[in-house]
């Protein structure tokens, strides 16, 4: 197992290695200048190339490439091109948001995707399953910013219970946080609870098909007993995987949600650095972005173990 | 159940910030300001959000009035030398920077230096001046090889700002970004609090000296009334819009015109014109490749333009929200008349046909280069994209990011090499008000803003009024300016839209300025 993880750790190094790369290329290639975003409309040619010359935007690709991997293999992700401010500080001040946001839509994904999954598979062809089922469909279909609006006007405008946006540091204690995040992860969380509710569902009609299961309840075991201990036990290594996949989603949808909730967090800071053209801090959050991807999904293939004794690394 | 009883209520008396939060809050003012301030140096950067920053941090030497006029801000006056080749100037006593120090007449010989090195005014006027020097610690010098009428306008301006920063920090080269905000100014920076992309604060700097005389523009007493500004950058203007109406925010400084009858439908909200001047439409063409190298093309597309289709698209159909004007230079300014202007009258999409069959158009592609990201400059782009095509051109519409526009408006190549025929842009009113200013007047061929329109004619005429010796002559000069600019269309002016600002009702002491400021600012 331990020789697994180390394996699997350094296998991040190349796939790291590549991501930069390609974000790199991709930035490198891509129109823009953010020379002349700075300089603004009354700057002559000659006051652009001064700010490009400045900023080292006029020297060739190789040599910036190179310069940004010894920078980042020793720790500095460089600095803002228009804030003047370390790219680490200003993830610093950003990732708390980001990961509350993302904690939150999860714990409350699973804690209510999982059950209406199971609730859909057991009784199967009933209401409750088409009930399930529709508002699965439900959570897929409609945008993230819909929902966020929608909840932001009953909530916020009409009811006046929670804010309309913002952000409040975990330190200024729980209460303020949830009341800021409640709504966002709601919004967040509909794609991710449909999909994850489905998931549970197929797979759990699957495993309620099995010969153990009958025989648990020859052996008079009861309801709960049966869903949660013996069935979902067994189901819980796709569910894991969609959970895991689910991040990449968890991800995408932040970009949005922090839009809609004027949310300080990093899915905000890529939007505002990718207008900007502001390199960077775009190079230095993409990188951020895959490594938890990575982290998380190695993080699953370990979980596999505690589900199913059979799985060994 | 009200918010604050939700889910705060279980814990009311155990957290204390919350209540210290509200405290503070009667002497704060929130404000959703109309971009990210990304930037702390307004020498570096001409985001009109950095100047905003800058004139809450930082004093001028003179500053505009509500009329325009140049009135002594940091400076108690000037004199003038009868031959008028030297300009002394001295320094109101008991000024001094945040960081405790005394502002000296060195401060403002470094500062003017950097800033002109970047102001495209000073640059026009600094080859006439010999030296700018210090003479003790409160009085500093102009002397000039000619008279320059001129040299208040632009010490004074608020374009492109004149603001004065310690000596140390204003050595930094011109192209190089300060990272220390230190002013002389009403507030002071709190760059501890500084979160890129979240929020900005300023607090009450107690030891600001501001003028006796009321406030007038941005002249006059720069008193501040609140503890604190803090920004709240929202994104969304949606969401900018809910936090208004809920009070979760103060001021918003540029409300989308979408979202104005929702705010004026709220009693809790104001919205008011702030600014002087109104935000210009500009439509812009590529001069040096076809199809509107060609003049009879240029002239074709101005004959389809009926300013208030594009007003309409911006500003809706709130009649006091726009206006045409179909000169080159800011209506209500001194220099603002039509002579000349009859083309923009035309607004005949019939002719137009007729005068680009007649000027032999071809067929070539046009590109029209549109920023999805930037409602207003899409909505122009849109409208003029909607011309082209009902006149026949073979339009191509490229839409895109502002970020990619401003890269791509850089190529003089052909259209099948990345190049564009056709951009548009916004400018506010005080940007097109002088000639000296004015980016879109210049024909200047290649060293002209992008489209390098080349008339030598223009360029005769602008010098002509720099040298302009009184205000009738000025007019004649901008007469002519006018007529020669409908003839040979540097761009088409597509009018101007008001853009007002919106802030909750306890907020007291909001003026009209030339930029959005909050000094004089109170909250009840």
């Amino acid at each position: 197992m331990f020789a697994y993880v180390v394996r699997r750790v350094l296998a991040t190094i190349p796939v790291m290695a590549i991501v930069a790369l390609f974000v790199f290329s991709l930035l490198y290639l891509a129109p823009g200048d953010p020379a002349a975003v700075i300089a603004g409309d009354q700057a002559t040619p000659q006051d652009v190339e001064r700010i490009r010359a400045s900023l080292g935007l006029d020297r060739p690709y190789l040599v910036r490439f190179g310069s940004w991997v010894w920078d980042i293999l020793h720790g500095d992700m460089g600095v803002s091109i228009f804030t003047n401010l370390p790219v680490t500080t200003m993830i610093q001040q950003r990732i708390e948001p980001t990961l509350s946001l993302m904690i939150l839509t999860l714990i409350l994904a699973v804690s209510i995707a999982v059950p209406m999954g199971v609730l859909a598979a057991w009784k199967q062809g009933t209401i409750i399953d088409r009930a399930v089922m529709a508002f699965a469909v439900l959570g897929f279909s409609v945008p993230v910013f819909v929902v966020g609006y929608l909840l932001a006007y009953v909530f916020a405008l009409e009811l006046d219970w929670l804010p309309v946006q913002g952000y409040t540091a975990f330190s200024n204690g729980f209460f303020p946080w949830l009341e800021n995040l409640i709504l966002p992860a709601i919004a967040l969380g509909g794609v991710y609870i449909a999909l994850i509710a489905r998931i549970t569902r197929a797979t759990m009609l699957e495993v309620l098909g099995q010969d153990y299961i009958r025989t648990a309840r020859a052996k008079g075991a009861g309801q709960g007993s049966i869903l949660f201990l013996h069935a979902l036990k067994n189901a819980a290594v796709p569910i894991v995987t969609v959970i895991g996949i689910g991040i990449a989603l968890l991800i995408g949808g932040a970009v949005v949600t922090e839009s809609v909730f004027a949310i300080p967090g990093l899915g905000r800071l890529t939007v505002d650095a990718i207008l900007r053209r502001d390199y960077p801090v775009i190079q230095g959050v993409v990188l951020l972005f895959s490594f938890v991807y990575v982290l998380v999904n190695l993080l699953i293939d370990l979980v596999y173990t505690l589900f199913d004794p059979r799985i060994r690394y | 159940m009200q918010r604050r009883t939700l889910l705060q209520a279980p814990l009311a008396t155990a957290i204390a910030a919350p209540a210290l939060a509200q405290g503070g809050a009667a002497r704060t003012l929130r404000v959703v300001p109309q971009a990210n301030l990304t930037s702390l140096d307004p020498v570096w950067t001409t985001a009109v959000v950095t100047r905003n920053h800058a004139f809450l941090v930082y004093d001028q030497l003179c500053a505009q009035d509500a009329q325009g006029e140049i009135k002594p801000q940091m400076v108690e006056g000037w004199v003038r030398e009868e031959d008028g080749l030297a300009w002394t100037f001295t320094l109101r006593p008991g000024l001094r920077f945040h960081d405790g120090e005394p502002v000296r007449a060195q401060d403002c010989v470094a500062s003017i230096r950097r800033w002109a090195r970047r102001d495209p005014f000073a640059q026009v006027l600094w080859p006439a001046v010999a030296e700018v020097a210090a003479l003790d610690d409160r009085r500093f010098r102009f002397r000039l090889h000619k008279p320059v009428p001129l040299l208040l306008l632009a010490l004074g301006q608020t374009q492109f700002p004149c603001f004065v920063m310690p000596e140390r920090i204003a050595n930094t080269d011109a192209f190089q970004q300060i990272r220390d905000a230190i002013g002389s100014g009403p507030f002071r920076f709190v760059p501890g609090e500084w979160n890129p992309g979240q929020r900005a604060v300023w607090t009450k700097f107690d030891n600001y000296v501001p003028r006796q005389e009321p406030v007038d523009g941005l002249a006059g007493g720069r008193v501040p009334r609140l503890d604190r500004v803090e920004w709240t950058i929202i994104s969304d203007p949606a969401t900018a819009a809910n936090a208004m109406v809920t009070g979760e925010q103060d001021y918003w400084e540029y409300p989308l015109h979408d979202l104005l009858p929702l705010l004026r439908r709220n009693r809790e909200v104001v919205v008011q014109q702030r600014l002087l001047d109104g935000t210009y439409g500009i439509c812009r063409f590529n001069q040096l490749q076809p199809p509107f190298n060609n003049l009879g093309v240029r002239r074709a597309v101005a004959m389809a333009v009926d300013q208030r289709d594009y007003l309409r698209a911006v500003a809706g159909n709130e009649r006091d929200g726009w206006e045409a004007c179909e000169g080159v230079f800011t209506c209500g300014t001194a220099l603002a008349n039509e002579a000349g202007s009859e083309i923009l009258k035309t607004r005949n999409i019939d002719r137009a046909r007729a005068a680009l069959k007649e000027a032999g158009y071809a067929g070539e592609k046009v590109v029209l280069v549109a920023p999805g990201d930037y409602p207003q400059i899409n909505a122009l782009s849109l409208v003029t994209a909607d011309l082209l095509t009902r006149m026949g051109m073979n339009l191509e519409l490229v839409s895109t990011d502002w970020g990619t526009l401003v890269q791509r408006r850089v190529s003089k190549e052909p259209v099948e090499r990345g190049g564009w025929s056709i951009i548009h842009t916004t400018s506010s009113g005080q940007s097109l008000a002088l000639p000296v200013f004015h980016l879109f007047l210049r024909a200047n061929g290649d060293n002209a803003w992008f489209g390098w329109p080349n008339d030598p004619e223009i360029e005769r005429l602008r010098a002509a009024w720099i040298d302009s010796p009184d205000l009738p002559t000025q007019k004649r000069v901008a007469e002519a300016l006018n007529r020669r600019a409908m003839e040979v269309l540097p761009y088409i002016p597509l009018g101007f839209y008001w853009q007002p600002s919106a802030w909750r009702r306890n907020v007291t002491g909001a003026f009209r300025a030339p930029a959005t400021v909050f000094w004089n600012m109170a909250k009840g």
